[in-house]
């Protein structure tokens, strides 16, 4: 339990840019390996469809997976306990003495980077396998619909998800 | 009943509904925020909440930290944390209720169809979400390069740690402004 607290309250401070799925990913799952691949996409869909902030809602699926409640309460908790008092304190030293322009800079090249994981680590997990070609096509269909034109998330992964499934269970029963 | 305590509840009231509608992430609660808080309550002006707006950017954890430090000028530091509780309880309870149900089923095969099926959909869903935090960033094609030379460093380099990634862009950008 102490272990969970410590490795999402460091996943908390260090996730930049608002990248913790992609963080979450190298940090829980390629790192510790406590959960594989299948169960953490599976944990980044049902994080974005239900409401609620995605990495916190895939904090909690994880910390639940690992330790049921406890585990739920001690990843939430270690990943936003962190962020809170950095995020006050920063508002306190921003009215106090502004903003420095270079540090501000810091942090957007920070985020900059980060947006680098977050494209990375999708990249990485994009489906591979002899039968990927549906896959890859519902994913291709996803970064269209969503990222580039902007279509509201939940109607697309409403249609495509169902899909999605169809073929997976298909391709389980030629299997 | 005392002031401090009135804010608080009134705290609880703006956000633990936009928990439970915050379907789609935190910029679809941006809007509801600032209606809010500039708005009907008061707590911060125009200009302070897009200040408050671009210090929760900046910072480390979820984006939607937005909602502590409206906490925070609302209430001080119990304030801060009483909005944090209020806008991730709801729906982390939601979410937990949705877990447990899951992993329920875990080992059928309609568990591991939709496992299966689910996942091109997240890894699209990832990408969507860098894509939508590329495009509001204040930065502008200023941060597409660095963005785009560490997915490729860290696909090229999967033992490349990303933090020392942060941390050269970070000083990268910094000596650039200094300059």
């Amino acid at each position: 339990m102490p272990a969970i607290f410590v490795a999402f309250s460091w996943l908390g401070v260090t996730s930049f840019g608002g990248n913790t799925a992609a963080w979450l990913y190298h940090q829980i799952a390629q790192r510790r390996q406590w959960v594989t691949d299948a169960e953490f996409l599976s944990g980044v869909a049902l994080s974005r469809i239900m409401p609620g902030s995605g990495g916190v809602n895939l904090t909690v699926q994880v910390g639940q997976r690992l330790r049921g409640s406890a585990g739920a309460v001690a990843a939430v908790v270690g990943l936003l306990s962190g962020p809170l008092v950095i995020v006050v304190a920063l508002a306190v030293a921003y009215t106090r003495i502004g903003w420095n322009p270079a540090v501000r800079a810091v942090l957007d090249g920070i985020a900059a980077a980060a947006i680098g994981l977050t494209f990375a680590t999708g990249l990485k997990l994009l489906p591979s396998g002899s039968a990927r070609f549906g896959p890859l096509a519902v994913t291709l269909a996803t970064v269209l619909c969503v990222g580039v034109l902007r279509w509201p998330m939940l109607p697309v992964v409403l249609c495509l998800a169902p899909i999605s499934i169809g073929l997976a269970l298909a391709r389980g029963r030629n299997a | 009943m005392p002031d401090d305590f009135r804010t608080l509840l009134a705290l609880v009231l703006v956000f633990v509904p936009l928990s439970l509608l915050s379907i789609g992430g935190g910029a679809s609660l941006l809007a509801d925020m600032e209606h809010q808080s500039v708005g009907v309550r008061g707590w911060t002006t125009p200009r302070e909440f897009a200040d408050l707006f671009a210090i929760s950017r900046a910072a480390p954890g979820p984006g939607t930290m937005l909602a502590a430090l409206i906490g925070w000028k609302a209430a001080g530091w119990t304030g801060a944390v009483t909005a944090t509780v209020a806008l991730y309880l709801p729906s982390s309870l939601l979410v937990y209720g949705a877990a447990r149900l899951w992993s329920r089923w875990r080992g059928s095969v309609w568990h591991t169809a939709v496992e299966r099926g689910l996942a091109p959909v997240a890894a699209g869903l990832l990408m969507s979400g860098g894509i939508a935090v590329l495009r509001t960033s204040p930065g502008g094609p200023a941060v597409w390069a660095p963005a785009v030379i560490a997915t490729v460093l860290l696909l090229r380099w999967p033992r490349l740690h990303p933090l020392a990634l942060f941390a050269a862009s970070g000083a990268l950008f910094g000596v650039v402004a200094l300059w």
